[in-house]
């Protein structure tokens, strides 16, 4: 392949390039050889590729609904500008063989830079893409711990939540997360379990609100509760599920601390009247976990009934489609498993984005060699296969996009 | 597209054709607007499957084109076409043989004993 070999070898007559090896009959045969050579490994390429799309297709049949609320925590505005940074590339890249082939040399050093440029411009929104989802605990597998809802809500988790008795917790509304403190039981991955969190003995609440004019402030002890059963999405919240006795107060956290709504980031019933505001503090003692509801239910809220050895019966509560019970969910909890989807995302993305460094490598390889003026329409072929490898990079790309950041 | 590539830049004696300027500008003009069709689409309700669908379908035109005109496979030999054909129809094949029995499958997989695992999909069996 060096310069030398070739000289040594000096048999072959006017082939313009000092790069077609010996045991080339000429330079066609050396381009078609490796052209032949690269379209096989492209083959191979979606052949691997498409084992990460057998899991994609087997999840989303199986849990739609995952997806469907999923999705939310991706931004569409980074993918559809990583699509076209790619295509761009693509573009260049196409153009770099066509300026090789015609000898336009400034013009291949040029394009094969802008491609490189490219190849670091989509790595750099993918860097952005992935630093967010590390800092608000959107990852793979058991690491699948987000901070928010795919809606945007406030969740509790690891980082605002610690385990064990817990003293109490404070609710930031400007930042919709647990200021400080934590609550009993372990919320985990599992919404069906954060229905209701523990009993608690409550000794004081604290809340900082407004009104509809003034701020109030006040601290106070719980002498009694209101027995009116608090809707679901009422943020957080806390009721007295017993018979209101003042000697004990015994408070039950129920709410869904999966979801806080907009406004009132906190709700506390008490006395007979509904305390809300900006900053609640509910500080609770002695709790024990709440025992779980008598019939196991699914994502969908079916009751699932043993149905005989090894078998389950499904008693259809109402007949909506999962589809549509998705998006009901889009702003509560994650549906269990919602890990699943992130660990898919995080394979597919993660391999996509190992085969645009390696592309980075190849044609910084390739711009060296091109500063060189070591390609023409007599020696190309690198510049080809190159092109044909990024193409198949886009290729793949094109059908991540919609079916990770486009779910309807 | 044929005639304009014989009066450009293929003289039919370099290793492989050159793609012309209007060709590749074509190609990348096209990706570019069904990029914002795909995008633009996912906000209009055709619900699930058919949004899906149409995500698709573009998706396959874009890889088409990128095939046929950045990756040269219209002016190349037919055996390379006949390979990427064959890739493809491999990797159908395989992923849809994995698929075959995946309704059988659990639908979630044990990893806590206190939510038992549901049923398959399939059938419901009546009490």
């Amino acid at each position: 392949m060096s310069q030398a070999q070739h000289d040594a070898h000096d048999g072959h007559g006017d082939h313009g390039s000092p790069f077609i090896q010996h045991h080339f009959d000429d330079g066609q045969h050396q381009f078609d050889t490796g052209k032949l050579g690269i379209w096989f490994f492209l083959v191979q390429e979606i052949l691997f590729f498409s084992a990460l799309f057998v899991a994609y297709i087997l999840y989303r049949n199986h849990h739609p609904e995952i997806f469907a609320y999923a999705h939310h925590y991706l931004d569409v505005k980074w993918g559809a500008i990583n699509t076209a940074v790619l295509i761009v590339s693509s573009l260049t890249a196409a153009w770099s063989v066509r300026a090789a082939q015609l000898n336009q040399q400034k013009l291949l050093v040029g394009l094969l830079a802008a491609t490189i440029a490219c190849a670091f411009g989509f790595l750099g929104i993918k860097y952005v893409e992935y630093t967010h989802k590390i800092h608000e605990g959107i990852l793979f597998g058991n690491r699948f711990d987000p901070c928010v809802s795919s809606g945007g809500e406030a969740l509790p988790n690891k980082k605002n939540h610690c385990h064990g008795v817990k003293s109490s917790v404070v609710w930031d509304a400007k930042t919709k997360a647990a200021a400080k403190g934590c609550l009993e039981g372990d919320f985990d991955q599992d919404p069906a379990m954060a229905r209701i969190q523990a009993s608690c003995e409550v000794a004081e609440v604290t809340f900082q609100g407004t009104g509809a004019k003034r701020v109030e402030q006040s601290r106070r002890s719980i002498v009694a509760c209101d027995t009116t059963p608090l809707e679901g999405k009422t943020g957080w919240a806390a009721r007295r599920p017993r018979a209101a006795s003042s000697a004990s107060p015994c408070w039950e956290l129920i709410n869904n601390p999966w979801v806080c709504p907009k406004g009132p980031a906190a709700m506390v019933y008490y006395g007979d009247h509904a305390a809300r505001g900006h900053q609640i503090e509910i500080e609770v003692a002695n709790c024990k976990a709440a025992p779980k509801p008598t019939e196991p239910t699914d994502v969908f809220g079916d009751v699932v009934r043993p149905g005989g050895p090894g078998q389950a019966t499904y008693v259809r509560h109402e007949p909506v489609s999962k589809h549509e019970l998705a998006l009901e969910v889009s702003n509560g909890p994650p549906p269990p498993h919602t890990n699943m989807f992130f660990s898919i995302y995080f394979a597919m993305t993660g391999l996509h984005g190992l085969h645009v460094l390696m592309g980075i490598f190849v044609y910084i390889w390739l711009l060296i060699r091109a500063t060189k003026g070591q390609f023409g329409p007599a020696y190309f072929g690198p510049v080809d296969y190159a092109a044909l490898y990024w193409h198949l990079v886009d290729l793949i790309w094109i059908f991540l996009f919609p079916l990770l950041y486009l779910i309807h | 597209m044929a005639s304009d590539h014989d009066k450009h830049d293929d003289h039919g004696h370099g290793l492989a054709h050159v793609a012309s300027s209007k060709t590749l500008l074509g190609t990348w003009i096209t990706l570019m607007f069904l990029t914002v069709i795909t995008v633009t689409a996912t906000r209009i309700d055709l619900g699930p499957s058919y949004n899906l669908a149409l995500a698709m379908a573009i998706a396959v035109v874009k890889a088409t084109l990128v095939l046929l005109f950045f990756m040269h496979l219209r002016y190349d030999k037919l055996f390379h076409s006949v390979l990427v054909a064959g890739g493809i129809l491999a990797a159908a094949l395989f992923v849809g043989f994995a698929l075959m029995d995946s309704s059988q499958y659990q639908q979630t997989i044990i990893w806590d004993p206190s939510h038992p695992p549901l049923p398959p999909f399939g059938p419901i069996p009546v009490p």
